[in-house]
């Protein structure tokens, strides 16, 4: 039985129990004797031996980090200036030597696959692929037939994001006008409960860039 | 009938703190009054309203009048400077904020007086407070630069309107106890603050220029960028006519504790105090106190400025910053999520660049999580200090100063292009 | 633009830089003929004099109220009013009083339950089940 407890404390204490050799009916499970003195004697247990490790001789910094977000006071270390003392004073470093405490991997040890994963997906490196002509040509098509050439159309044809065939071309006006006729249509046939939705969303966002939620 | 502060029918002794004038050994006064207290002589007098309220008294020699109030006060603008040694509250506020005793209560009574009760500016405080805002922004801006070097202009400005504007300096005349009298008057006692709530007087309190195209601003909606506003504006980035052009809309409407006009004349007057005693001690004491004082009562109050910023696009702008310092693009990550197909998701998102963290956020959509790591990271970024003990340049006026080091000056906040915003 | 600058005021914490004593003004009221009077007078004419020269921050009034029981009544910086009734004590029980009025802050007498908050940050944050991986020994 003693061999399924895991619990260090529970352990410990029954190994004392064992030394004293007092009769148990369920040794580790009983956490009282007959007076006070041997219940506090017995449950005296020894410390855990993180907590007996020698003076140190040198200074050092225990780093135990804190279950919490991060203050955005604290800079983080790649955005401290070059003559920055606590860049000079090479905390990770220092930080990695402890030998109590399991810290996290300073970044210039860190492996890549360890991270989390990415989202959205990593978008691939920019190509820089489209010529002046390209932009042309995506002009006028837009321009021509914007019905048919959609952003996101043209975009697939020509292998940018629709960002930037947004930045290249604006539509014609009256397409425009069309475009934001039938969005009003379409908005006023929502009823009481989706317009409110949509509106606390718009809320939402402009408290989270006030930093209020 | 002008003004009536009945605060009790038995009103005040006025009695002045001894040694407080500069100079004057004596500790007459209190001890005259209080030996006139163990007399039982004492009366009534109303501290300041002059006779009407309480004529039937005057003439009972049982309580006379308790102070002489020359006969020509009542047609004066404000108090006689001889008068401000007999007011108690103006000895008790000399007391409360420590000054020295080279600070004589004349000059103490003079800060309370603005420029819209008294117009003449030998009697008011417009030249002590233009001194004193002067200090007070200086100090304060200091402190900043130094202690946040990498904050955006914008919320530079706001970090020091949030500290030494109009409504901090109200907030820390009220904390002195300051009261305002009903309205201004040569025979009102000295010890209160005394403007008027109809006029805005005339003074000129701030740096800066009137611009040419002021009454366009508002109409046109002008763009205002932050370039011109450190060349015209305030030492706040406000106009300095602002104040005028606000007033005349805030007029008007006046409910049970005054309208919107009213209210900000109060809270200038107090304000103009603040700076006003601010500046008396720089003429009274010299620059080593006005650092103290400031320190005392305008630094040491509490502002957070990480709730100054409103970012329009944070993951724009954070991946201009990591170009612009040569880091690896910024990415986020999903570090840890809970409750994904519940009703209350969280999701905690980190951004790296590279390896290394720059910031994390948790929210219950992904989107907003990224956004807010990414606001979070910037926010890093702006608010980096060197340290609480980085020395200020004022330092370096003291006589035994050390050899100055060059505090971090940043290159400068990041810029985009204006983009499309979601909201 | 990206980034805009919201509006804030600061918040004063007394006694963090300078600190102001609350209580601004103090008002004596006492009777030259009733008998509950009598310690009143005795301490305005022995102890007040030094007890006032100790407090210079502090406004004394000192007026008779005839027929009327003696109170001291403390006016603070917050706009509150406290008023005792010192009727039939000892000088020295009107020290204390005066005492109790100096130390006061004006604020209406509650009990704490509550436990106290800080508006400053706490150092290790927030505690938060979604961070940290525990502490390893």
């Amino acid at each position: 039985m003693e061999a399924t407890l895991s619990r260090p404390a529970a352990s410990a204490l029954s190994c004392c129990c064992r030394t004293t050799s007092t009769p148990r009916l369920v040794p580790g499970l009983i956490r009282h004797q007959s007076t006070k003195a041997r219940t506090k004697r017995m449950l005296n247990i020894p410390k855990h031996e993180s907590f007996l490790n020698p003076r140190p001789q040198t200074n050092h910094i225990i780093f135990n980090p804190p279950s919490s977000e991060a203050s955005v006071y604290h800079t983080p270390f790649k955005f401290l200036p070059k003559n920055d003392p606590r860049r000079r004073a090479q905390l990770p470093q220092l930080f990695a030597t402890s030998t109590t405490i399991q810290y996290p991997q300073p970044s210039e040890n860190a492996n890549p696959e360890e991270l989390p994963a990415a989202f959205p997906p990593e978008l691939g490196t920019k190509k820089y692929h489209m010529t002046k002509e390209d932009v042309e040509e995506m002009r006028r098509l837009r321009l021509e037939d914007p019905v048919t050439n959609t952003v996101t159309a043209l975009s697939q044809k020509f292998g940018c994001t629709p960002w930037f065939v947004m930045m290249c071309v604006k539509s014609p006006r009256e397409h425009r006008d069309q475009h934001k006729a039938r969005e009003a249509a379409i908005k006023a046939k929502w009823g009481p409960k989706r317009t409110a939705a949509r509106e606390e969303r718009a809320r939402r966002w402009a408290m989270l860039f006030r930093g209020e939620i | 009938m002008k003004r009536l502060r009945v605060e009790r029918w038995t009103n005040q002794l006025l009695t002045a703190r001894s040694g407080a004038a500069g100079g004057i050994s004596c500790s007459a006064p209190r001890i005259r009054c209080l030996a006139a207290a163990a007399r039982k002589s004492l009366s009534t007098a109303a501290a300041e309203s002059s006779a009407p309220v309480i004529d039937g008294l005057d003439n009972n020699p049982r309580f006379p009048p308790l102070e002489d109030i020359p006969p020509q006060a009542a047609t004066l603008p404000s108090p006689l400077p001889e008068r401000a040694l007999q007011s108690a509250k103006l000895a008790a506020l000399h007391a409360r904020l420590s000054l020295s005793q080279k600070i004589p209560l004349q000059t103490l009574a003079r800060t309370l007086v603005d420029a819209s009760a008294d117009s003449h500016p030998r009697f008011n405080n417009t030249n002590l407070a233009f001194v004193g805002q002067t200090l007070i922004n200086y100090h304060v801006a200091e402190q900043f630069m130094i202690q946040y070097p990498r904050l955006p202009m914008e919320i530079l400005y706001a970090a020091i309107k949030g500290i030494a504007g109009d409504t901090s300096l109200y907030h820390i005349a009220k904390s002195w106890g300051i009261e305002s009298a009903a309205a201004p008057g040569g025979e009102v006692d000295p010890g209160f603050l005394q403007y008027s709530l109809e006029n805005d007087g005339d003074a000129i309190l701030f740096f800066g220029s009137v611009r040419t195209e002021a009454k366009y601003l508002d109409k046109y909606k002008f763009r205002r960028g932050v370039s011109s506003r450190v060349v015209f504006d305030n030492d706040f980035g406000d106009r300095v006519d602002e104040f005028a052009q606000n007033i005349e809309d805030d007029e008007g409407a006046s409910g049970d504790y005054g309208s919107a006009a009213t209210r900000k004349r109060a809270e200038k007057a107090h304000a103009n105090h603040v700076r006003a005693v601010v500046g008396a001690i720089y003429a009274h004491c010299g620059r080593d106190a006005v650092k103290a004082f400031v320190k005392a009562h305008v630094l040491s109050r509490k502002l957070a400025l990480d709730k100054l910023f409103y970012f329009s696009d944070p993951t724009r702008e954070l991946a201009t910053l990591c170009a612009r310092e040569d880091f690896e693009k910024p990415i986020a990550r999903l570090l840890s999520e809970t409750g994904r197909l519940s009703r209350t998701p969280v999701f905690v998102v980190g951004i790296y660049s590279g390896k290394d963290k720059l910031g994390e956020a948790s929210a219950p959509s992904l989107d907003h999580a990224r956004r807010k790591a990414a606001m979070n990271a910037l926010k890093a970024w702006y608010l980096y200090s060197p340290g609480e003990n980085a020395r200020v340049p004022s330092d370096m006026l003291a006589e035994d100063a050390e050899k100055w080091e060059p505090g971090y000056i940043d290159i400068g906040e990041i810029i985009t292009r204006g983009g499309n915003f979601r909201h | 633009m990206a980034v805009k600058a919201l509006k804030a005021v600061s918040v004063g914490r007394n006694g963090l830089g300078a600190f102001i004593l609350q209580c601004k003004r103090i008002d004596l009221h006492y009777c030259d003929w009733a008998g509950s009077s009598k310690g009143m007078n005795g301490f305005i004419k022995s102890l007040l004099p030094k007890f006032a020269a100790a407090h210079p921050q502090i406004e004394f009034t000192v007026s008779p109220r005839p027929s009327k029981h003696p109170v001291a009544i403390g006016h603070y910086i917050n706009g509150r009013e406290k008023a005792i009734c010192v009727r039939n004590m000892e000088p020295y029980e009107i020290l204390k009083k005066l005492e109790l009025l100096r130390d006061a802050n004006g604020e209406k007498l509650k009990k704490l339950s509550k436990n106290v908050t800080s508006i400053n940050e706490s150092v290790r944050g927030v505690w938060s089940p979604y961070h940290g991986n525990g502490l390893q020994v």
